[in-house]
């Protein structure tokens, strides 16, 4: 089991269980918590987090009643293999959320549309270019 | 234990100290397990509660039961299972640090040795001091320590860090968040000092005037309440907010403030849509929700 690498931001009145919540997820839709990868314990978490395990039990049941994670019995909870369309519809709407906030900076900036097109292209330019290089070799 | 892992179980209980009611009819259901913030202001009656839980005060009138046990009658067995840090710390002054220490272990066939020793270490605790001549931090130090010492299952801790330097304190969380991890040990931590417990606790008592004002989960009160940014995207901002559950709203004609109770971020960001704005939404500081709480009864 590789170390979780979670931080938790004791000031951001954030609750800590939507913390943990909304870093797990993003690990495993990013696939760097992959299918069928064992999770740490809740009392090693939160020992590790230096948090309440309470906080952590209730993180972890939410991302299995998601569908995220998946309990097996007596052995410990498990990165749960997703159906493809379900997969895909919580990554984009992770997107949307955050393109969502992107969009009304825009607008409440007096951006046009067509500017701001240009400009996710020129940033996907930027930021994706290495990994389609890697495709195409 | 009695039903449900319930430990400590109160029924209209109040008690009154020449005329003043320090506690009012107050209903109270501890399950084992659970941290619980007990947080008011000075004379709420937190430190009533927490003494009537262990059978230091008697009630006036109703019923308070504690490992099943009548509070008034608890005795060794219950009592061994129970560690209290008391405001003031009261302690037997004469004796020396490390006298008392091994004074109150010899009670405790459980004591812990390892942990006392570190404890000692990490507080810079003088076992050659003499109680009476301590600080009143160091004093509190020394109280946490012979109140945890046994690793009792229930540990009732009122106002432990309130004269502990920020560094102490600092160091007496760190330690709380280790006794936490021990499976089915239950705190009941009172404060008036909000940003002390709420890395803690996952339960929340706010008090007023010797009644509890709210009882319910710490995330579910964290999330009662958001802050609302809300700015027009095209043009002024309408003159009616069509906001439910609004409890405070300052505002000018671009842009306007507000505080909410008991809506989803989502129907938030729609209304916000409706009147062509956008909503920033901010969890609020603990502060301000204690406020809310006790200025809304």
């Amino acid at each position: 089991m590789r170390p979780m690498l979670l931080q938790i931001d004791h000031h951001s009145g954030q609750p800590i269980y939507r913390q943990v919540i909304d870093q797990i997820r993003r690990q495993v839709m990013a696939g760097r918590l992959r299918e069928g990868e064992q999770l740490p314990s809740v009392r090693d978490l939160a020992l590790q987090l230096r948090v309440n395990p309470m906080t952590i039990s209730k993180a972890y049941s939410l991302l299995e009643m998601e569908g995220l994670l998946e309990r097996r019995r007596g052995v410990g909870l498990f990165v749960a293999g997703l159906p493809k369309d379900k997969a895909g519809q919580t990554r984009t709407d992770m997107l949307e959320e955050a393109l969502t906030k992107a969009v009304v900076t825009a607008v409440q900036l007096g951006i046009p549309e067509d500017k701001a097109r240009d400009m996710l292209t020129r940033l996907y330019q930027k930021y994706d270019s290495g990994m389609r290089r890697q495709e195409n070799e | 234990m009695s039903d449900n892992g319930t430990i400590i179980r109160m029924d209209k209980v109040s008690k009154a100290f020449c005329g003043t009611r320090a506690l009012d009819e107050v209903d109270l259901a501890v399950r084992s397990g659970r941290i619980t913030g007990v947080l008011g202001a000075n004379g709420a009656g937190k430190s009533t509660l927490l003494r009537t839980i262990i059978g230091l005060y008697l009630p006036d009138s109703g019923r308070v039961e504690t490992f099943g046990c009548l509070a008034r009658d608890l005795g060794p067995k219950e009592l061994g299972r129970i560690g209290y840090v008391h405001q003031e710390g009261e302690l037997l002054n004469w004796m020396t640090v490390g006298q008392l220490i091994r004074y109150v272990a010899a009670y405790y066939p459980n004591w812990n040795g390892d942990l006392e020793r570190k404890y000692v270490a990490d507080f810079d605790v003088n076992e050659k001091a003499r109680v009476g001549s301590l600080s009143p931090g160091e004093r509190q130090k020394v109280a946490i320590l012979i109140a945890i010492g046994f690793e009792p299952e229930l540990l009732i801790l009122d106002e432990p860090a309130s004269a502990l330097d920020p560094i102490a304190r600092a160091r007496f969380l760190d330690l709380l968040l280790e006794l936490i991890q021990t499976e089915n040990r239950t705190i009941l931590i009172s404060s008036h000092i909000l940003s002390d417990v709420e890395k803690v606790i996952d339960h929340a008592i706010i008090m007023d005037r010797g009644r509890i004002v709210r009882d319910c989960s710490f995330d579910d009160l964290r999330e009662e309440y958001a802050r609302v940014r809300l700015t027009a995207l095209h043009g002024p901002l309408p003159a009616q907010l069509p906001f439910a559950g609004v409890l405070t709203c300052q505002r000018n004609d671009a842009e306007a403030l507000l505080t909410l109770q008991n809506q989803s971020p989502e129907s938030i960001e729609e209304t916000a849509r409706a009147i062509d704005c956008k909503a920033e939404i901010q969890p609020l500081p603990l502060e301000d929700i204690y406020r809310l709480v006790v200025g809304e009864k």
